[in-house]
């Protein structure tokens, strides 16, 4: 993040909220990293992603004299980027079954010698698998918050974190015991 | 021996106390094998978070900011015409008493005629859909150009509405003209490209 914003981060908030171009902009070059990047981890697609982004800064400037400053401002815009993120998952309906996971790891299991990096072990995983891993292991979300914008139950949340984990600890070659 | 589940071992992960997480670390003090593997979903998560940032290929924010631009212009539309409403209201008021008194400011009417243009004006763009539209680079920028000067106006109307006392209406009529003159060129350079493109 720009460490320039955020040193002047109220002044701009002020500005942004007065519809001023250079202060919205501000903010979006401010964020525009972190949030592609939450949105690329959970979604399938560049594409999508980037599209996220675009509804993310959309949102952020309609919305940014609603922001109360109670939390942090990347807290903010944080959780209305993996809001839409999770509605964008949820819009494309793609075949996020395990079905095509089973498969894939039948086939892992027979070459599990075959080692794959993160980023891949990631990737294969389904989006709504990967959306918790992401928004729990790395953004430091509660089961109790992906449950609530996932409109799901915390159990739910948890047994997807579960189940990636031992996926990703197959996938990477993680010797164990489980 | 029965080991740690996965989902043993993340609640074990958990702040607060997860059911059965008083058993499970009974079982972690005295297993080296379900302590290795505790480690290891320590260390892939720290990998997880060590992961470079993605970064979008292309800047999203002109188009982001186009589109902010126009819900304003849009918002502000819907505004004029309740303002609108709301002026032709008070003139009908003002025309009443000034036909028993003296003669009508101009200046009310003429207020509430340049808002009736400019909300035809934004019509005619709606109904165009520039958005919907691939424009050529020079027309993009024209409109570009106009559509930040619009917005300047849309800020400096709003600013007035925010005063306490009520605004004097020559000033809101010079920004309403301003308005309407910018509009007006905006709808001219889409439709001249429209036509010279022969679309």
């Amino acid at each position: 993040m720009d460490s320039s914003l955020l040193a002047n981060a109220q002044t701009v908030v002020a500005r942004a909220r007065t519809g001023d171009p250079e202060a919205l902009a501000s903010l979006y070059r401010a964020f525009e990293v972190p949030v592609y990047n939450l949105a690329r981890r959970i979604c399938r697609t560049a594409e999508d992603a980037e599209d996220v982004l675009q509804e993310t800064f959309f949102e952020v400037c309609r919305s940014i004299g609603r922001y109360r400053e109670e939390g942090s401002l990347w807290g903010w815009v944080r959780t209305i980027a993996a809001s839409k993120a999770l509605m964008r998952i949820r819009r494309n309906k793609y075949r996020d079954t395990d079905e095509l996971h089973d498969e894939f790891v039948g086939q892992r299991q027979e070459d599990t010698h075959l080692r794959m990096d993160l980023e891949a072990a990631l990737e294969r995983l389904s989006e709504t698998s990967r959306a918790v891993v992401w928004l729990h292991d790395v953004e430091g979300y509660t089961h109790e918050e992906i449950a609530s914008m996932m409109g799901k139950t915390p159990s739910f949340s948890k047994s997807q974190l579960a189940r990636a984990h031992a996926r990703l600890r197959v996938w990477l070659g993680e010797e164990g015991t489980l | 021996m029965t080991h740690l589940s996965m989902e043993a071992l993340l609640g074990l992960r958990e702040p607060g106390l997860e059911p059965g997480a008083a058993t499970a670390r009974e079982h972690l003090n005295q297993c080296p094998l379900c302590q290795a593997e505790l480690d290891r979903l320590h260390q892939r998560v720290a990998r997880l978070k060590a992961l470079p940032p993605l970064r979008p290929g292309r800047d999203r924010w002109p188009e982001t900011a186009a589109r902010y631009k126009a819900e304003r212009r849009r918002r502000r539309s819907r505004m004029a015409v309740l303002t609108g409403l709301a002026t032709a209201a008070s003139l009908a008021v003002v025309v009443g008493i000034g036909r028993m008194t003296q003669p009508a400011s101009p200046t009310g009417e003429e207020l509430h005629q340049t808002m009736e243009r400019s909300q035809a004006l934004e019509n005619a763009l709606s109904a165009y859909n520039p958005e919907g539209r691939v424009l050529d680079g020079r027309t993009a920028r024209m409109a570009q150009e106009l559509e930040d000067r619009i917005a300047r106006v849309d800020r400096e109307l709003e600013a007035t509405e925010l005063l306490p006392q009520e605004p004097p209406q020559d000033q809101l009529l010079q920004l309403w003209r301003e308005r309407v003159g910018l509009l007006d060129a905006l709808v001219d350079v889409h439709v001249t490209r429209a036509s010279n493109a022969g679309l």
